[in-house]
């Protein structure tokens, strides 16, 4: 076990890691913390399973910035699967208040009448209006499922901006949206484009489904054709990312597809392979 | 064409450089028809006549001006005037001309330490009175906007350059009676203009490159320090594409050459976002710089300072340690080029808005960056090596 500086990177990687599953896991859009600043933090090499970090945090609302109390976590690197978190968090935010908060959000969202579209939260110039910043929040809630699996001790993410959302109306009174959001990854820079859909039945689940744009083709250094460098290349066999998907979501995937800015290449052949 | 040779031949005679203007003339014609403006354009080729055109001929009914020297003064007047080109003396005597001016400038000099206030608009100054003393004076570089989906960076160069100009404080006063400020606002145009015009989150140069599909380059991974070393990227897909070699972007070649040329630049800050750090030397190796401590001292007092406007937290600390490796980095070239106090920014924020910070935050966070600015150029200013 050594003790690490906490204001090191990893221990900020670490921190975000275990504020990723607890936003997750969390189910509650009203919920959702940020990481103030990291109080301590020690590692441990576990042999032949990988690195254990132990954390204490001070969070802030992910949405006001209000202060929102310490956090304990370990959270365990693994060689081949998704950090494993513990994380216990003092709550200093009334419960009930958050709660109600999170039912008032979930009634707004499922009496739509017409369901919500909309482009670039934030957008170019960090606005959100204030009646999509529940879409923003629940966005928060499903990309921390995704960054959660793709987070490793050198790797982390942040969700950069929401591209699409897409409400879906549902009958059995859960409210779904479909989004295509961007994540920024450290330290290569790319922006992952991953497609997401977010199910939410109040007080029970939250869920998010998703494929991302690099998973087609791992590499490395991180060299896949991501939405930084790669906006202006054509959609290419998409056929491939929507295997498994269902119906809907495929029709959902070919409009992805068709907006230029949203495409997705899928480099099976590697472009760059014969020059390496 | 005999008149032409006449000419010719009176010019060679006349070949003599003049430092002066005593006797000279300048002459306007305004050519009415094409044989005109054809008479006159073959007096550019007449270069023994020593003709300096302040209006070169252009089309008909455009003014031409030439100044001639008083060797080639009768000839060519002979020689227009029998050719038909009406033309009129615009100036006299242009040495008495020079010589009023320069009375002129003698009169009005002042010797008061010049400000945005007291100097005087409506008088010549030479390039001394320009740069306040000198040329190459020590001086400080701020660089914004090399990654164009920086935003908050442009923004705050653009409100540096506001303050530099408008700052009315001793701090800065005293810092430009010494020291000149180089502010490069828009250091990636073409990416940057992508930005706007197609995708917000661009990052690299627009350099195209025959053999990839991929656009553009690094240009914080374009120096030459460890150029080709891990911490940089040789897919041109990649975001931290290094470019196939150093300073093949323009963009890099042109401060490059710039701080070659200057020699005498003490301190360089390159700013980017988002993490809220601040940064020195190295990021492509892991051995610290000679001048670690000092470094990191006046990072603690910047940071300190920074904060202490809204309470914003930074962290300080070398490229490696303190974010991760990279290499063929801004300032780790110019600190190899024995610009020692070299430094790096991540404005903000940690993440929550990331590249998209709110426009509302941009005066509070260019306030804010200022105030550590103001530390390192004082402390330089006090420390010139």
């Amino acid at each position: 076990m050594f003790a690490l500086n906490p204001n090191s990177r990893q221990a900020s990687r670490a921190a975000w890691v275990a504020l990723h599953y607890s936003n997750y896991h969390g189910a509650s859009p009203s919920g959702l913390r940020a990481l103030r600043h990291v109080m301590k933090v020690s590692a441990k090499m576990i042999a032949d399973v990988g690195v254990k970090y132990y954390l204490q945090f001070a969070t802030e609302d992910y949405i006001s910035g209000q202060e929102t109390g310490n956090c304990f976590a370990t959270v365990l690197y693994q060689k081949k699967s998704k950090p494993e978190v513990n994380i216990k968090c003092a709550r200093t935010q009334d419960q009930k208040q958050i709660q109600e908060e999170d039912r008032r959000v979930f009634q707004y969202l499922r009496h739509q009448t017409k369901p919500i579209t909309a482009n670039k939260i934030p957008d170019s110039h960090g606005n959100i209006e204030h009646a999509l910043l529940p879409v923003w929040a629940l966005a928060v809630a499903g990309s921390s499922h995704i960054m959660l699996d793709k987070s490793k001790e050198n790797v982390g993410y942040f969700l950069a901006q929401i591209r699409t959302a897409k409400q879906w109306i549902r009958k059995d009174g859960a409210v779904e949206f479909e989004y295509t959001i961007l994540l920024h990854k450290t330290p290569t820079q790319e922006m992952d484009l991953c497609y997401m859909n977010v199910l939410w039945s109040l007080h029970q689940v939250l869920t998010a489904k998703y494929i991302c744009a690099s998973e087609s083709h791992q590499l490395d250094d991180g060299s896949g054709q991501e939405f930084g460098s790669a906006a202006e290349t054509l959609h290419k066999k998409g056929g491939n990312f929507l295997q498994g998907l269902s119906a809907s979501h495929t029709r959902s995937m070919g409009k992805l597809c068709a907006q230029p800015e949203a495409a997705i290449t899928f480099p099976s052949k590697p472009r760059y392979s014969k020059r390496e | 064409m005999r008149a032409l040779l006449l000419l010719a031949a009176l010019g060679a005679v006349a070949a003599a450089t003049t430092e002066n203007f005593i006797g000279h003339q300048v002459l306007r014609i305004v050519p009415s028809s094409d044989a005109e403006l054809q008479k006159v354009q073959e007096l550019q080729e007449l270069e023994h006549l020593q003709l300096d055109f302040w209006l070169s001929p252009r089309g008909l009914g455009d003014p031409v001006d030439i100044r001639v020297p008083f060797p080639s003064l009768q000839s060519l007047k002979v020689h227009l005037e029998a050719n038909g080109v009406p033309y009129s003396i615009m100036i006299e005597d242009v040495q008495a001309l020079v010589d009023r001016e320069q009375m002129q400038m003698l009169r009005r000099r002042s010797f008061v330490p010049l400000s945005t206030t007291t100097f005087d608009y409506t008088s010549y100054h030479t390039l001394d009175e320009f740069s306040k003393g000198g040329t190459n004076r020590p001086a400080i570089w701020i660089d914004t906007g090399i990654h164009s989906r920086e935003w908050v960076t442009q923004a705050s160069g653009v409100w540096f350059a506001k303050k530099i100009v408008q700052e009315q404080n001793e701090g800065l006063a005293s810092i430009l009676d010494q020291m000149d400020i180089f502010l490069e606002i828009v250091t990636n145009p073409d990416g940057f203009v992508f930005t706007h015009t197609s995708n917000r989150m661009w990052r690299k140069t627009r350099s195209k490159r025959s053999g990839s599909l991929c656009v553009g380059v690094d240009p914080n991974r374009n120096w030459d320090a460890g150029f080709g070393g891990s911490g940089a990227s040789s897919n041109p897909c990649s975001e931290t594409y290094r470019g196939p070699y150093a300073n093949s972007e323009p963009e890099v070649k042109a401060i490059v050459d710039f701080v070659k040329n200057h020699g005498n630049i003490k301190a360089f800050i390159s700013i980017h976002s988002y993490s809220q750090l601040l940064l020195y030397p190295y990021g492509y190796t892991t051995t610290p710089v000679p001048d670690k401590e000092e470094l990191n001292q006046i990072a603690k007092e910047a940071v300190a300072a920074l904060s202490s406007l809204y309470g914003t937290n930074y962290k300080y600390g070398s490229i490696i340690t303190t974010i991760y490796q990279a290499s063929g980095g801004t300032i780790d070239w110019t600190y190899n080029q024995g610009i020692k106090y070299s430094f790096t920014f991540e404005l903000r924020d940690t993440g929550r808005y990331g590249f998209l910070l709110p426009a509302g935050q941009i005066v509070p966070t260019a306030q804010e960056t200022w105030k550590a600015l103001e530390v390192i150029m004082t402390y330089t200013r006090d420390h010139l090596y």
